[in-house]
């Protein structure tokens, strides 16, 4: 099964089963539960069920594509249900089978696996899936998001798409993955792979990132001053990507790094109030949808 | 009799939880049934990562009748002139009762009127609904969560709910918003190998139904199961398994239907540090490893693992080949990561530990090796080491954690220090590298201690600047929180000195390593070098007393005779001599046990309660120098004087205390003899005279232990 076989199949699948399938949010990130389809619409009351791509960045994790497994940008497939349906895990069971994964072929265990970021006051519990011994998926009830509590909580899906698509095709490298039946994932992104790891760890511009670390910073905060919630976010979103990125050319020190964990923290506790606020305000519009 | 069976299914449960819960269940459920006066023939608890069961059997139908007792008012207030009065009447009403029921009954404190009455026992059905539910929802866990909108909390969702008297079902209801559970008897089987639900029958019927449909849920006999059967595949390969306990009981809590599935590796990743094989294997896959033979240090790993698989065993196959896959890309990692690290010496690591805290106050990692290496001269100083030996261990000190930031140890924390072991052999002196490792040791009670003298020394320097340093943010562990593990590292200190025979004065090196604190770090520092200072010897002896107490198992009087009750004078002298203090107490643990203790308790006991109304120093050993014999009345006073002169010099505590010994009839005479004083003479000279003479005999009693602080000879 080709690598976009396996998102179409996704997509069907839990289109099939109620939920919006959107598109990638278009600002970088390091986990699809950073997008707003999911870390703000987590909060609330409102029903929501969505499912969708999202590319990861994770600037420290390159490693000049010389690593068959790790790479500084990737996808997840991510899907968010709020409430938390009853029989999600047999739901989740039928979704490998539409990926010819027969469970009752294989040892599938759910182990447990909790999150928790707290740079953005998030937790839940969960699991992660075990597919003969291979994490293919996590699995994850949202507890609290932005420092509020889920109310309903939310059951989030996340597929390692790669992991999930070399298991398939039974290949030993990102790189060899088959993207169609006529190009590979390393036709594709290596060389993206090569480059951005080299800009990441040596080539990107320190002063300039710490620069606009800065100014993302002051425009999430005026844009919050201005009750502007989702530019707010992105906003929150780039001095997140930024605070990476500067993380892994390895120029934050000890005292800098506490100060902006605390500051990136600040803010997205306080976008997730202002979204919950500003929701209550137009009346939760979806709980009637 | 009646049988009863709760089982609550869930969706799975952490591994740790299932044995949390059910050990809750058993402290929690004989009381609660007893509370209802019931007590059963047996109580079995289940668990599978996906259900908590109780199977009570031998209940009675019928709770029993119970019948109580009420005392009511005296029997002179109850009844006048015969008649019952206001009070005895007020109370049969109260009580349901006629006034003809009272008996009289005397008491400690007189007559008093009692009734006796008979409560009906309920019928089992009805109190084991209402007492139910409560057992579910009374568990704790470390992260419960809610699940869909409901406000019921638990380890993970639970999706249903049994509840059998026999073969009734007792209604059992649990409802939140849309989440509502109510009982039943159906059941799920094996996720995958029995995926359609089962009936239970009748309560007893349990576990073999759910053995029908691939559940075992019996845990003790499931983690047998695994383990035979991880033995016997091992055997097939000719090798011996590596089942650590911990492990064998997380897979056994990972799995409903166990069958141990052989998988094999590359030979070439053989060539990895056994240490990260194991860890990927165990910490990440929960592998068992395979090795030639018994023994995890001596014995060579087998290019296999084997997994207790919870999937079909008629698929052992297709499960081996994506087992292997993964621990193929895992160690493939482990190699890179290897390669990678070893590709430069491990000091030009050093520059990255700036970027690892330590703690937000305290600086990077990269302060913390400086403060390491300073501390470690110091000890070299203290303990003159010199020459080559003294720099390898500030070469150790300088990259004892340069391992921190390198790839290997990135991706597996646990293994800090065996890569630094590792890494270091490219270069460094074999010293060094041993140093690396070591100085992590003991990373537990129980653990094994630094065997090299520069493993000891970086080892102490480590956690001495922990100690310090976390003490001087006023972050003092309190209760049961100790988030630093201080008290564990104060142990290593007192420990590793103690098995290396290290003539270590922590006195003295307590107080400059907090002076150079204090200098560096005055803005964090909460309080004065000098009740920094204080704290952490308090700190210390705090744990020497544990110590000796509990892991040396001596007798709690005998260590304060050592450590001193409030006596500053043998604090500092534990302090700065902490091989001393131990062999004291030791020693005196054996004079207990041999009786030589109990022949110069009552004597040295005697005279230390009457010097004390002296005021002789404590550190006068020479009786010449605080005696005048000239002022001797009686011979039983030359005889004493005589007897002390003959225990000067004595440093020795086996001389000393048959010294001691030698002494005492001599002292007896002195105070109950034919020749006896009486130490409180009239005579203000003669009787300070005297008072020291037992001052002497006390000071020489005091170089071994505070006399005082023991309580009994023998």
């Amino acid at each position: 099964m080709n690598f976009q076989t396996v998102i179409a199949t996704l997509h069907q699948f839990w289109s099939d089963r109620g939920c919006l399938i959107v598109q990638p949010y278009d600002t970088e990130k390091g986990a699809g539960t950073k997008s707003p389809h999911t870390f703000l619409r987590a909060i609330g009351p409102e029903p929501w069920s969505v499912a969708y791509v999202e590319p990861c960045r994770r600037p420290g994790d390159g490693r000049y594509g010389e690593n068959p497994n790790r790479v500084q940008h990737y996808y997840q497939y991510q899907v968010l249900i709020k409430p938390s349906p009853d029989t999600i895990q047999d739901i989740y069971l039928d979704s490998l089978k539409a990926l010819g994964i027969r469970p009752e072929d294989h040892d599938i265990r759910f182990v447990e696996d909790n999150w928790e970021d707290a740079a953005v006051g998030a937790w839940g519990v969960g699991w992660e899936v075990w597919l003969d011994g291979m994490e293919v998926t996590q699995f994850t009830y949202f507890q609290q998001c932005g420092g509020i509590d889920c109310h309903p909580v939310s059951i989030e899906i996340t597929y390692g798409l790669e992991r999930l698509t070399m298991y398939l095709q039974n290949v030993n490298s990102i790189f060899e993955i088959q993207w169609n039946d006529r190009l590979t994932y390393g036709d594709v992104h290596l060389q993206g792979e090569i480059e951005n790891s080299t800009y990441n760890f040596e080539a990107s511009n320190p002063e300039l990132l710490f620069t606009l670390f800065k100014l993302y910073e002051q425009e999430a905060k005026q844009l919050m001053e201005k009750k502007l919630v989702l530019p707010a976010f992105d906003q929150v979103l780039k001095c997140s990507h930024t605070f990476n990125l500067l993380d892994a050319r390895g120029v934050i020190s000890v005292t800098e790094r506490a100060r902006y964990i605390g500051g990136i923290r600040g803010l997205a506790r306080q976008v997730a109030q202002l979204y919950l606020k500003q929701r209550e305000q137009l009346g939760f519009p979806l709980l009637t949808r | 009799m009646a049988s009863f069976l709760l089982e609550v299914g869930t969706e799975e449960l952490p591994a740790s939880f299932v044995d949390e819960a059910l050990e809750q269940w058993r402290s929690r459920i004989p009381k609660s049934l007893a509370d209802q006066y019931l007590t059963p023939e047996t109580i079995d608890y289940y668990g599978t990562p996906r259900r908590l069961a109780v199977l009570i059997k031998g209940l009675p139908l019928q709770q029993p009748d119970q019948t109580e007792e009420v005392k009511g008012p005296s029997a002179q207030a109850a009844f006048k002139d015969g008649q019952p009065t206001k009070a005895a009447v007020g109370f049969a009403q109260k009580q349901g009762v006629s006034v003809d029921a009272f008996e009289i009954r005397s008491t400690e404190k007189g007559d008093f009127v009692f009734v006796r009455k008979v409560l009906k026992g309920r019928p089992i059905a009805e109190i084991l609904t209402a007492l139910v539910a409560p057992w579910i929802t009374e568990l704790e866990g470390k992260r419960l969560m809610r699940w869909a909108d409901g406000e019921i909390r638990f380890s993970r969702p639970i999706r249903w709910l049994i509840a059998l008297l026999d073969e009734t079902v007792l209604p059992i209801k649990m409802v939140s918003h849309s989440v509502h559970l109510q009982s039943d008897r159906v059941s799920y089987g094996h996720r995958v190998l029995h995926p359609e639900s089962v009936s239970i029958p009748n309560a007893e019927d349990y576990v073999s139904v759910l053995r029908s449909a691939f559940v075992e849920v019996n845990i003790d006999r499931r983690q047998e199961i695994i383990q035979a059967q991880v033995q016997e595949a091992a055997k097939q390969l000719g090798g011996v398994a590596t089942i650590a306990p911990y492990l064998l009981r997380e897979v056994t809590n990972l799995v409903e239907y166990p069958s141990a599935v052989v998988g094999k590796f590359d030979e070439e990743f053989l060539q990895l540090p056994a240490e990260v094989i194991t860890t990927e294997m165990e910490s990440h896959q929960r592998y068992f490893p395979v090795r030639t033979g018994r023994g995890e240090n001596s014995a060579e790993l087998l290019p296999y693992f084997i997994t207790a698989s919870n999937g079909d065993p008629e698929k052992s196959a297709i499960i081996a080949a994506g087992n292997e896959r993964v621990i193929r890309a895992r160690l493939s990692d482990g190699k890179f990561f290897f390669d990678a690290d070893r590709a430069d010496p491990l000091e030009s690591y050093l520059p990255k530990l700036e970027t690892v805290t330590f703690q937000q106050d305290l600086g990077s990692v990269r302060d913390k090796v400086d403060r390491i290496v300073a501390i470690a001269t110091q000890l070299c100083d203290q303990l003159q080491i010199t020459g080559d030996g003294r720099a390898q261990i500030q070469r150790a000190a300088l990259l004892c954690k340069a391992d921190l930031v390198t790839q290997m140890v990135g991706e597996f924390p646990e293994l800090q220090g065996v890569m630094g072991q590792k890494y270091a052999l490219n270069g460094e002196p074999e010293v060094v590298s041993t140093a690396i490792f070591e100085h992590y040791l003991p990373k537990g009670a129980g653990d094994r201690l630094p065997q090299t003298l520069a493993g000891q020394i970086v080892g102490l320097s480590d956690r001495l600047d922990t100690l310090v340093s976390i003490f001087g943010l006023g972050l003092i562990p309190t209760g049961s929180s100790d988030p630093f593990a201080l008290r564990r590292a104060a142990n290593a200190v007192v420990n590793i000195t103690w098995a290396g025979d290290l003539a270590l004065n922590l006195d003295r090196i307590l107080e400059s390593v907090v002076s150079s604190f204090a200098a560096s770090y005055a803005s964090v520092i909460k309080v004065s070098s000098i009740e920094l200072l204080q704290q952490l010897k308090d700190f210390f002896l705090q744990r020497i007393h544990t110590l000796l107490r509990e892991d040396h198992s001596l007798d709690y009087d005998l260590v304060n005779a050592v450590i001193g009750e409030n006596d500053l004078e043998y604090a500092a002298r534990a302090l700065s001599n902490l091989l001393d203090v131990r062999d004291r107490a030791h020693f005196l643990q054996t004079i207990r046990r041999d009786g030589r203790l109990a022949t110069i308790y009552e004597t040295v006991n005697r005279a230390s309660r009457l010097a004390a109304q002296g005021n002789l120093a404590t550190d006068r050993l020479n009786p010449s120098q605080v005696v005048d014999s000239a002022l001797f009345q009686k011979s039983s006073e030359q005889a004493f004087y005589d007897a002390l002169s003959q225990l000067q010099g004595q440093t020795n505590y086996e001389n000393l205390v048959a010294a001691l010994g030698k002494i005492a009839p001599t002292v007896s005479n002195f105070f109950d003899g034919a020749d006896s004083v009486l130490v409180m003479d009239s005579d203000p000279a003669i009787k300070q005279n005297r008072l020291n003479l037992l001052g002497v005999l006390r000071n020489h009693a005091r170089v071994l232990a505070d006399f005082g602080a023991i309580v009994k000879g023998s």
